[in-house]
């Protein structure tokens, strides 16, 4: 059954359920070594982790699935939704062993209609981060935010 | 250090498709076109597994960090995902600053960037605001 557009603007505002995302060492070591970059190390302290962190505690914590995110749009992986922008800003770095609180929704959402690629839909979906070892309303707890949007075909429209 | 200034050239000689197998895990991501070659097959998209978006994006922040002087710096990136990288291939990434200032002190710089396929096309553009050292 084709995802009506009234459907899909009805998603607007819709908020995640949102969680806490622990930068674990183990975890920074990984994620550092899978994208070239220098691993923190095990031993010492305090360390700054790789801003890539930034996406993955955001859609770590996010808290639903991307099959549930997809599945809010009427789609499946199957229908191949693609990845189409992304925007990370860091108020400050985030560090290894820190936990953070996320939270967000689903921003905006657009009809369009490609020469080549037919009809189509772009989501915009936001998360904030913040210091889970600040109270939220300190200002300074503001860590990160991450916009990203997705688009989702949509073949039988 | 001026608008125009071209950052070092970043290089990744060869997309690890044991990295990628390592990054599906980190980010329980299900999707087998990162991982499993009989997928591929079967999906006609040939026997290289697709590199995860993530990764790409990381090779960016590597190439702006490394130059303005560590995983601290990025205050901002963003960027369009134009295509995919399949393991094996060679990328590189390249930066221009576009403008320099300053903010609360601060010193940033903004920088064009582009990673693309060595000897192929553009796979991810877009731009980068660093804190400059």
């Amino acid at each position: 059954m084709a995802f009506a557009e009234a459907e899909l603007q009805s998603v607007v505002g819709r908020r995640f359920p949102g969680g806490t995302y622990t930068v674990e060492p183990w975890r920074a070591w990984l994620l550092a070594d899978c994208v070239l970059a220098d691993p923190p190390s095990l031993q010492d302290g305090d360390q700054v982790a790789h801003p890539l962190f930034a996406w993955m505690a955001a859609t770590g914590a996010m808290g639903v699935t991307w099959d549930e995110l997809f599945a809010w749009f009427g789609a499946t992986a199957a229908d191949g939704p693609v990845f189409g922008e992304h925007e990370t800003t860091l108020h400050r770095p985030l560090r290894v062993g820190a936990g953070y609180r996320v939270s967000g929704g689903i921003e905006s959402a657009e009809r369009k209609v490609g020469r080549r690629t037919g009809v189509f839909d772009v989501v915009g979906y936001a998360m904030d981060l913040h210091d889970a070892g600040l109270p939220p309303d300190d200002p300074a707890a503001h860590v990160a935010r991450c916009w990203n949007s997705i688009v989702f075909p949509r073949r039988g429209a | 250090m001026t608008v125009g200034t071209e950052l070092p050239v970043y290089e990744v000689a060869s997309v690890s498709a044991e990295k990628m197998k390592t990054m599906a895990a980190l980010l329980s991501d299900p999707t087998p076109i990162h991982w499993d070659v009989a997928t591929l097959q079967a999906l006609g998209m040939g026997d290289r597994p697709v590199n995860q978006g993530p990764l790409n994006m990381g090779y960016v922040m590597n190439a702006v960090t490394a130059w303005a002087g560590g995983p601290g710096s990025l205050r901002r990136l963003r960027v369009r995902f134009l295509g995919t990288v399949l393991a094996g291939q060679h990328l590189r990434v390249r930066g221009t600053v576009s403008a320099l200032r300053e903010e609360d002190g601060v010193r940033l710089a903004d920088c064009d960037v582009v990673l693309e396929v060595v000897d192929g096309e553009p796979v991810v553009s877009g731009s980068a605001t660093v804190v400059l050292a």
